[in-house]
């Protein structure tokens, strides 16, 4: 009987890292690939979304998605090269809320007047079957100008394409 | 400038002829009728120079390093940005948008402007990316491929946004909001 007590642990062991490494082959499989990503502008709805705002979210998170090197091609809107492409997903950004903040009242009080914007970020196939699905918030606290939400929000959808592609 | 001096060199020459001889008087007429008209016409969009020191590319330059500063200036029927060793130029044509600071103040109408500008910290007067000394000038164009762009420039002072997109405008561009009026003739006082 001490015999069989003596593998116990170690063959435990060995069983929790075959089921460890069949569960990651298995995560790394469903994920999805592609070779290329269209990113559209962000869509404000009825939210008054200054334009600015706009500009600064789109072209921050193309230099964002650009950086975490999982697609060959990153695309813009309206790019006639990205037409035709089979492997392509597609970045659409619906806004959600919208508050204003102020860098005079943070910079005053520092706990209070931050800015922050939320958006669902939604990515899809070509055949419109939705990859993510996600609301993303973009926040700008204590001090720095209200163009740090923009930037906070691209480096978390960033984030969101690095662990789902 | 040229025009002018041109036209004034024609009216003289008009007089001249004028005086010489009276068959002639007529004609001359016409022809300092014609430099009046010229005169006070408006002079093409085009040809005004209009160039700003020491703009901020905040983002959107491509090529352009982010935050670099530059010299920004309409050429020909296109806005041009010198800095940051290299250039950005967008055709008044391929333009979506074109806004400024200012357009932002305008959106805010009404009761909802009093109640905004209640809010203390100059918070709630109008959201912008940046603090409120300097004015903001956001364009939206397309690339020659049709693709989406949109470029962020930050002006040294107030109000210096609003003779670019006027100018712009005149050349093509497209506007999701007019022009606004000039704050002098908002605040004059009729008799």
């Amino acid at each position: 009987m001490k015999r069989h007590t003596r593998y116990v642990v170690p063959v435990a062991f060995l069983a929790y890292l075959l089921m460890a490494g069949s569960l990651l082959g298995q995560s790394s499989a469903a994920k999805p690939s592609a070779s290329s990503i269209e990113i559209k502008p962000m869509d404000s709805g009825e939210l008054p979304i200054p334009p600015a705002f706009r500009a600064a979210i789109y072209e921050n998170l193309i230099v964002e998605i650009k950086k975490t090197g999982k697609f060959e091609q990153v695309y813009r809107s309206g790019d006639k090269d990205a037409a035709n492409l089979p492997n392509l997903v597609t970045l659409r950004m619906v806004a959600q809320s919208f508050k204003k903040g102020s860098q005079k009242k943070r910079e005053v009080t520092t706990v209070s007047g931050s800015t922050s914007i939320s958006l669902k970020v939604q990515i899809s196939d070509r055949a419109g079957k939705m990859l993510v699905d996600q609301d993303v918030v973009g926040k700008v606290r204590f001090f720095g100008e209200n163009l740090r939400a923009t930037y906070d929000f691209s480096k978390k959808v960033a984030k969101i394409v690095q662990t789902a592609f | 400038m040229m025009s002018i001096e041109s036209v004034m060199f024609n009216a003289t020459v008009a007089v001249r002829h004028g005086r010489a001889a009276t068959p002639c008087g007529a004609r001359g007429l016409s022809l300092l009728a014609l430099a009046a008209a010229l005169l006070f016409s408006p002079a093409p969009a085009r040809s005004q120079a209009l160039t700003q020191a020491d703009v901020k590319l905040v983002i959107g330059g491509e090529s352009i390093k982010k935050s670099s500063k530059g010299t920004l200036s309409i050429a020909g029927n296109s806005l041009k940005f010198v800095g940051g060793k290299g250039t950005l130029e967008v055709q008044a044509s391929s333009i979506l948008d074109v806004s400024t600071d200012e357009d932002s103040r305008q959106d805010i109408t009404g009761a909802a402007k009093l109640a905004t500008m209640a809010i203390p910290y100059g918070g709630g007067r109008f959201l912008s990316l940046f603090s409120h000394g300097v004015d903001v000038l956001t364009l939206e164009f397309t690339d020659v491929k049709g693709g989406y762009h949109a470029v962020i420039f930050e002006l040294p002072a107030q109000r210096q946004g609003a003779p670019f997109k006027k100018q712009l405008v005149a050349m093509g561009a497209k506007a999701s909001v007019p022009l606004a009026e000039p704050a002098a003739t908002k605040s004059e006082k009729k008799p």
